[in-house]
């Protein structure tokens, strides 16, 4: 199983859906966790969640994916604005200040990541 | 027509302790050429404060705004060059960072000016040695703004600047009144019941508090109901270390 499943069936299904709905995921990976789903599952039907909602979810939730949403483009300014509020309130960590400096370059309309020397 | 005017014309900003205090200490370091940190907990309105100081101050000033790779480069291209100038970093004009800092230094001894960095508790260690040095060279005065982290930081780390260091200020977070106060000029009308949970949760910080009632709104809404003590209880637990403190 893909990382990027395991990690997204580990989540809040509202959370999932929506960055099921913004395009997160490759093609394969998708398919993959709409296998992986029961019968009947009622994840479809979750609700939108709004700008807010979504931020605060993305900021709590798995780094990784958060990360991933941000540099494939698939969060609004000010859902990123939001995103970076909220990363502030937390402690700071390793895995924290990363995010934080994708969404600040995501903010300034850069592209990528920045690559630390090891 | 006058009176109809002044009921309805809300004031454009709202003073409260924490711009009070920021203003209070920026114009001491700036009038007694010292080194002041501001510290206080998140959300409790220290970059809006810099905000209000940056527009309202008196006197030379310039603001730094750390984000989370802000090197010693951008530190001295922002106080070495001129607004629109270029750095070169190629070429037979390459510049280097004495240069830079030598031509800082310069700036500052013919026009001296207050530096205020906010969230400064993002420095790095060799971004910190540069204020030392500018302070040692120059008498740069310096108001460091950040969270708790920020003391601890230059305590453990940086002794040298700490000792420079005259006032170090810890904001506490607002009180009960002057919260309510921010939240009602933020523009949430707020009931008594909510207002007493919220301060149960987030103590003095609004920006938690916004946080958490723009999630209580955005549950209303997707109810299509007014936001109440249920829709605040359900962003609650999009927030589980304030869930766990409740």
């Amino acid at each position: 199983m893909h990382d990027m499943v395991c990690r997204v069936l580990r989540i809040r299904p509202e959370l999932a859906i929506m960055l099921l709905r913004r395009g997160v995921f490759t093609p394969e990976e998708k398919a993959e966790f709409l296998q992986s789903l029961p019968k009947g599952s009622t994840l479809f039907s979750a609700p939108s969640l709004g700008a807010v909602q979504f931020a605060t979810m993305l900021a709590q939730g798995d780094t990784h994916l958060a990360a991933r949403a941000v540099l494939r483009n698939c969060i609004r300014p000010n859902e990123l604005e939001w995103l970076y509020r909220l990363l502030r309130f937390q402690k700071p960590s390793d895995k924290r200040d990363e995010l934080t400096r994708a969404v600040e370059r995501a903010l300034e309309g850069r592209k990528g990541n920045v690559r630390k020397s090891k | 027509m006058s009176e109809s005017l002044s009921e309805t014309s809300k004031p454009s900003e709202l003073i409260n302790s924490v711009v009070k205090n920021l203003c209070a200490l920026a114009a001491r370091a700036w009038a007694k050429r010292w080194i002041i940190t501001f510290t206080a907990p998140t959300g409790v309105g220290k970059t809006t404060a810099v905000d209000y100081a940056e527009r309202t101050l008196g006197f030379d000033h310039q603001v730094i705004r750390c984000k989370q790779i802000t090197t010693r480069y951008t530190l001295l291209q922002t106080l070495a060059l001129a607004p629109g100038e270029k750095w070169t970093t190629h070429g037979r004009n390459w510049m280097r960072a004495s240069d830079l800092y030598g031509r800082a230094i310069e700036r500052i001894r013919q026009r001296p000016y207050l530096l205020i960095i906010d969230e400064s508790d993002r420095l790095r260690l060799d971004c910190f040695e540069i204020l030392r040095d500018f302070w040692d060279d120059a008498k740069l005065p310096m108001l460091l703004v950040g969270n708790e982290v920020l003391t601890e930081k230059l305590n453990r780390q940086h002794e040298r600047l700490f000792r420079r260091i005259r006032i170090r200020f810890e904001q506490r977070p607002l009180r009960e009144a002057d919260l309510r106060k921010v939240l009602e000029f933020m523009g949430y009308a707020i009931a008594d019941d909510e207002f007493t949970l919220l301060w149960k949760l987030v103590g003095g910080s609004p920006g938690f508090a916004e946080a958490l009632l723009e999630n209580a709104n955005e549950i209303a809404a997707s109810q299509g109901a007014k936001r109440g003590i249920e829709a605040l209880e359900g962003a609650l637990r999009y927030f589980p270390t304030l869930r766990a403190a409740a």
